[in-house]
Parts: C-alpha cells; sequence; structure tokens
C-alpha cells in the first residue's frame, strides 16, 4: 500500500516538475509583457502596470499591422498549398499502385534526413537566379510540398475506405472529383490537424525568411522580434509583448481546430 | 432488364492468374450467386463485370455490347459493397442522389427518384439522418437504395449482409428476395456463405481457384453435384465422405467396399463409367440419406455428441477414423454411445479419386 503511494507520489512530482517547466516559460513571457524591462531582468513575477507603456514602445518601433500581414499571408498561402499539394501526394501514393512507387516514397522520406542548413545555400542561389529575391513567394515556394506533410497523408489515406472510391467511380466520379467531394471531407479531421502543424511551421519560420527577406516592409513578425533583441539596451518589456501577440494566431487557430486536431492524430475515419 | 455474359474472362496480376478463363451467361432478371471459398476469385470477377478491375483477356457483354473498357459509371450497373461505402458526410438523401447529380438530373427528378426508393426500403424517416446515426441494417438498406435510384440494368451485391449479425441477416436475405421480385431485376451476388446462396440463387455458380467449379439451381448443386469440391461445399450440415475400393464392376454397375468401415459392400449403378477394380473412390452421402439399421449395408459408428434443435437431431459421430454426421427426426435420441446406420446406394453420390463425380 505505502509503495503504490510513493510510487504514485513519485509520478506526480515528477509530472509536476514537467508541468511547471511546460507552463512556465508561457506565464513568463505573458507577466513580462505587463512589465518594465528593468523589472524583468531583476525576476519579478507579479503582474505590472505596464502594458499600454510596452505597447506605445513597441508600435513606435514596429509597424505591427504590416509584419502582422506579411505574416499572416504568408502563413495562409502556405497552408493553403501545402495542403493542397501534399494531399494530391498522400492520396496518390497510397491510391495508385506502381511498381515503383515504394522506391519514390522511400527516397523522399531518406530527403527528410538533409538538414535544412546544407540546403539553404543552393536554394538561395535558385531564388535568386529565379529572381524571387526578397518576396514573400519565395518564402513560400520551398515549403509546399512538404514530405513530413505527403507522408502524413499517405499514413491517413491508409484508413480511408477504398470502397467508398469504388462506389464513387460507379456513380460516375472522375478521380478530382472522388478527391474533392469524397475524399476532401471525409478526410476533415487529417486537414485540420495537419492545417495546425503547416501553419504554425509557416507563421514560426525564421531562418529561410531571413534569408530570403531583406526590406524591411516584408519583414515577418519572427524576425522582427529578433531585430528588437538586437538593441544596445533590449527592451524586454516590448520583447514579451511582441512575442505574446505572435503567439496568439497559432494558440487561436489551436483552440478552433482542437477537436479536429485530436481526432485527426488518432485516424480520421472511423 | 439486361442479360450479362462472360466469355473467356481471365484476370492476372502480373504473373499470377486469378480468373483462368469464365464463361458464363447471366440471363434477363436472373437472381445468380457466385459462392465460393475467400481467395476464390468470387469478388474480383464481380468487380471486372463492374469494371473496377481490369480484364486480362475475354469478353465482358452487358445487354449485348461489349463493355471491357467502358467507365464503371456508363455500365449500366450499380453495386452494393459489404461495407456499405456510405459517403460519411452526405445524409441519407443525399448519399442515394448523389450517382444522379453527377448524371447532370434535375432536383426534382433525383427527389422524386430518391422519395420512391426511399419508399420502397423504408427508409423514409431516416432521410435526413447520416450514416454515422444509422445501424448496420439500416445502413445496408441506404446502400441498396443508392443502386435502386439509378436504376441499374444490372445489381452487383458484394458480400452485402456479412457484416450484419445472424438474425438481420435471415430478415436482410428475405428483404432481398422480396426486392428481387418486385424490382424484376437482372442480380449478380457474391457470398462465401452456402445458406445465402441456396435461399436466394436462380443460379448458383461455384467457384474454386478462379474457375468454375459449376454451375446450376440450388437444387441442382445439391442433388446432383459434379464433384467432390461442390458436393462439400453446398449443403449444411456439410456431406459426409467415405473412402471406398473398387472390388467388383460389370452389368453397368460397380461394387463398392467402404475400407474403413469392415469392407460393407454397396453396389452402384454406373452409366459408361468404366472403373478398374481396386481403384479407390470416395462415397458422399448426405446427413439426411443414412437410412435405419438393417438394410445390408450398415455401419457402426460411435456417437461423440447429440445436437438436439427441436425438429431435428444431428449426431456427430466417428467410425473407422472418418467423422460423420447423421440428421434424425427423432425428438429424443437418448444418451447411446453408439449408432448403427445404413447407406442407400441410391443416396450415396461416387467420385473418383481426382474428385469428379461417377454417374
Amino acid at each position: 500500500m505505502s509503495v503504490a503511494l510513493l510510487r504514485r507520489g513519485a509520478v506526480y512530482a515528477f509530472l509536476s516538475v514537467a508541468a511547471f517547466l511546460s507552463v512556465f516559460p508561457f506565464y513568463w513571457m505573458a507577466v513580462g509583457s505587463t512589465n518594465q524591462s528593468p523589472d524583468i531582468v531583476r525576476g519579478k513575477l507579479g503582474v505590472g502596470e505596464n502594458l499600454l507603456v510596452n505597447f506605445q514602445h513597441l508600435m513606435t518601433q514596429v509597424d505591427l499591422p504590416r509584419v502582422f500581414g506579411n505574416s499572416f499571408l504568408i502563413a495562409v498561402i502556405s497552408t493553403f498549398l501545402t495542403l493542397a499539394v501534399s494531399s494530391f501526394a498522400g492520396y496518390g501514393f497510397e491510391m495508385f499502385r506502381s511498381r515503383i512507387r515504394e522506391r519514390i516514397f522511400q527516397l523522399l522520406l531518406l530527403l527528410l534526413s538533409i538538414p535544412f542548413a546544407a540546403l539553404m545555400v543552393p536554394l538561395f542561389v535558385m531564388i535568386s537566379r529565379a529572381q524571387l529575391n526578397n518576396t514573400f513567394t519565395a518564402v513560400v515556394l520551398p515549403g509546399i510540398a512538404s514530405i513530413f506533410i505527403v507522408f502524413y497523408f499517405r499514413q491517413a489515406t491508409k484508413a480511408f475506405p477504398r470502397e467508398l472510391r469504388d462506389a464513387a467511380r460507379v456513380d460516375g466520379l472522375k478521380e478530382w472529383q472522388i478527391f474533392l467531394f469524397v475524399y476532401l471531407p471525409t478526410m476533415r479531421s487529417t486537414y485540420a490537424a495537419a492545417t495546425i502543424i503547416v501553419f504554425m511551421n509557416a507563421w514560426n519560420n525564421y531562418l529561410w525568411p531571413l534569408i530570403v527577406l531583406q526590406t524591411p516592409e516584408n519583414k515577418t513578425i519572427t524576425l522582427v522580434i529578433s531585430t528588437l533583441t538586437a538593441a544596445y539596451t533590449p527592451d524586454y518589456g516590448v520583447i514579451l509583448l511582441a512575442t505574446v501577440l505572435a503567439t496568439a494566431p497559432t494558440l487561436v487557430i489551436f483552440f478552433v481546430l482542437q477537436r479536429q486536431f485530436v481526432q485527426g492524430m488518432l485516424g480520421a475515419v472511423k | 432488364m439486361t442479360s450479362l455474359s462472360l466469355k473467356g474472362i481471365r484476370k492476372s496480376y502480373g504473373q499470377l492468374p486469378v480468373i483462368k478463363g469464365v464463361d458464363l451467361t447471366v440471363d434477363s432478371r436472373e437472381f445468380v450467386v457466385f459462392v465460393g471459398p475467400s481467395g476464390c476469385g468470387k469478388s474480383t470477377l464481380l468487380r471486372m463485370i463492374a469494371g473496377l478491375e481490369s480484364i486480362t483477356a475475354g469478353d465482358l457483354e452487358i445487354g449485348g455490347k461489349r463493355m471491357n473498357d467502358v467507365d464503371p459509371s456508363k455500365r449500366g450497373i450499380a453495386m452494393v459493397f459489404q461495407s456499405y461505402a456510405l459517403y460519411p458526410h452526405m445524409s441519407v438523401r443525399d448519399n442515394m442522389g448523389f450517382a444522379l447529380r453527377f448524371a447532370g438530373k434535375p432536383k426534382d427528378e433525383i427527389a422524386r427518384q430518391v422519395n420512391e426508393a426511399a419508399r420502397i426500403l423504408e427508409l423514409g424517416p431516416l432521410l435526413d439522418r447520416l450514416p454515422a446515426q444509422l445501424s448496420g441494417g439500416q445502413r445496408q438498406r441506404v446502400a441498396i437504395g443508392r443502386a435502386i435510384v439509378r436504376h441499374p440494368d444490372v445489381f452487383l451485391f458484394d458480400e452485402p449482409l456479412s457484416n450484419l449479425d445472424a438474425e438481420l441477416r435471415v430478415h436482410m436475405r428475405i428483404e432481398l428476395a422480396r426486392l428481387h421480385r418486385e424490382l424484376q431485376a437482372t442480380i449478380i451476388y457474391v457470398t462465401h456463405d452456402q445458406v445465402e446462396a441456396m435461399t436466394l440463387a436462380d443460379k448458383i455458380v461455384v467457384l474454386r481457384e478462379g474457375e468454375v467449379s459449376q454451375v446450376g439451381t440450388p437444387l441442382q448443386l445439391y442433388d446432383d453435384p459434379d464433384n467432390l469440391f461442390v458436393a462439400g461445399f453446398i449443403g449444411s450440415p456439410k456431406m459426409n465422405f467415405l473412402s471406398g475400393e473398387v472390388v467388383d464392376t460389370g452389368a453397368g454397375a460397380a461394387t463398392i467396399a467402404l475400407v474403413n468401415h469392415g469392407g460393407v459392400r454397396l453396389t452402384k449403378p454406373l452409366g459408361g463409367q468404366l472403373l478398374q477394380k481396386g481403384e479407390m473412390v470416395t462415397i458422399g452421402i448426405r446427413p439426411e440419406h443414412f437410412g435405419v439399421a438393417g438394410q445390408g449395408t450398415d455401419i457402426a459408428l460411435a456417437v461423440d455428441v447429440a445436437e438436439h434443435l427441436g425438429s431435428t437431431t444431428y449426431v456427430y459421430a466417428h467410425g473407422g477414423g472418418e467423422r460423420l454426421i447423421i440428421q434424425r427426426e427423432e425428438r429424443h435420441m437418448g444418451d447411446t454411445d453408439a449408432i448403427a446406420v445404413s447407406i442407400p446406394p441410391e443416396a450415396a453420390l461416387l467420385f473418383d479419386s481426382a474428385g469428379k463425380r461417377l454417374r
């Protein structure tokens, strides 16, 4: 009895520490956005009264609507195109039999192991030659055919009943109509889960936009936050407020889609 | 309604042949059942008729037109799937009208057709529900309704009842028979359940390893099977098989000794079949055809268990290393360890060592 209790206590203690480590940075970020920079550095953990001042400072340093607009546009276009292309590919890989199908798929998975740092320079050269430097197209284009999302859709498509496709064929639908009118609505939760993943990646993307976006009017929120830290005396209150604002959209997307997200992660078709 | 014919139909996946030359004619308004063990190619054959699998060789004709390369939706068929294959995001009404919508039918026409099918299948109150809100039996009725609204020349059913529980299966079986009568439809139906085949079919096609083993009416297959496989497959409980040796031939008859039952002898008339002395054969006898002992062809068996079903009793017994099932009409067999039965020669069927029927 006491051993069981002890074990339980240990588990709770471990989980509490883990929960604290996960939640505390968020708490500190939120609280920090209401405090002055010196208070934050001193380690003040309570809510302050400096939120509006921080906001005013942020607005003077950054063209917030424009930066958010840029981030939003890039994230939305990326999400839409990535889902379209990658779900097409995932559907195709699973539905159409071919002798070389698995070979190609294995090759794609192998590509996942190449770090982005290795691709960065050749990619930049390609984008420059295509004269897409400093455009949103340059940010969006390399991520559209996401191998991870293709893989995710292929795995999810395994649960899509083949008889639904057969029934649709007998009902007179062409392949693209089956995709659009049967597959897509059936796989709603898979799309929801993928939307969260892709949107978050696109929204939080830092390295690639840093390379291809040069002029201030094209900068995204992640790039702007990094420039705030580069000041001679960084204002942590302003930085944390910017971070809170940058986190908000992904949280909203997550809470809107969370039910479908969980379903999508468990398997789309019951 | 339209007839359908298969001429030398073959299907291979790479080097592997799965359908090895099927010739078959399905008459208009006929209810034809493809039956066979799993892996015999019956579903593949049905999918080839539907156009969901390509035909490697041979000709498929529906209504006299060659259909090998015609799109599934233009073949004049409708199909009901084992898993129902209802579109999960659409109401029953939309599921049933989906094909008509894509065929460009006007809305009021679609509504009329859907309502008519709903009336036939008593689906009226369910039209606005989603498939997830229906029971298995209701889903199957919707799947059938989806087929009906298209007014196909030929209905194709792929094991439509195998996901239902036993009671519902019997109910839907009767429902299907009624529907066939009402719609005067040509139906091809695939099942591995020989009871379904026996009760529904005008004509049964028994398939085995990609080939037609025998075609006939249910009673033809039951009473007069062409081979050991059909004899064993059709009928529940199964036909009993006993090993025999030819001990005498001549005068249009052969005398067989039951080697595992003390050499009990049966004399069986044979028309034109040549048998050699010493040749091994198989005797087949249905459980209900055993006679009472004392006919001169008695065998003694040890009883394993007796199943009392009320109107009839099945006795599971063994003797000479062979397990047999005997059907008895007595309600109370009593507790007995041994039983003696006779084998009436006129009810016994004879098969050669290759499993071919000897008549």
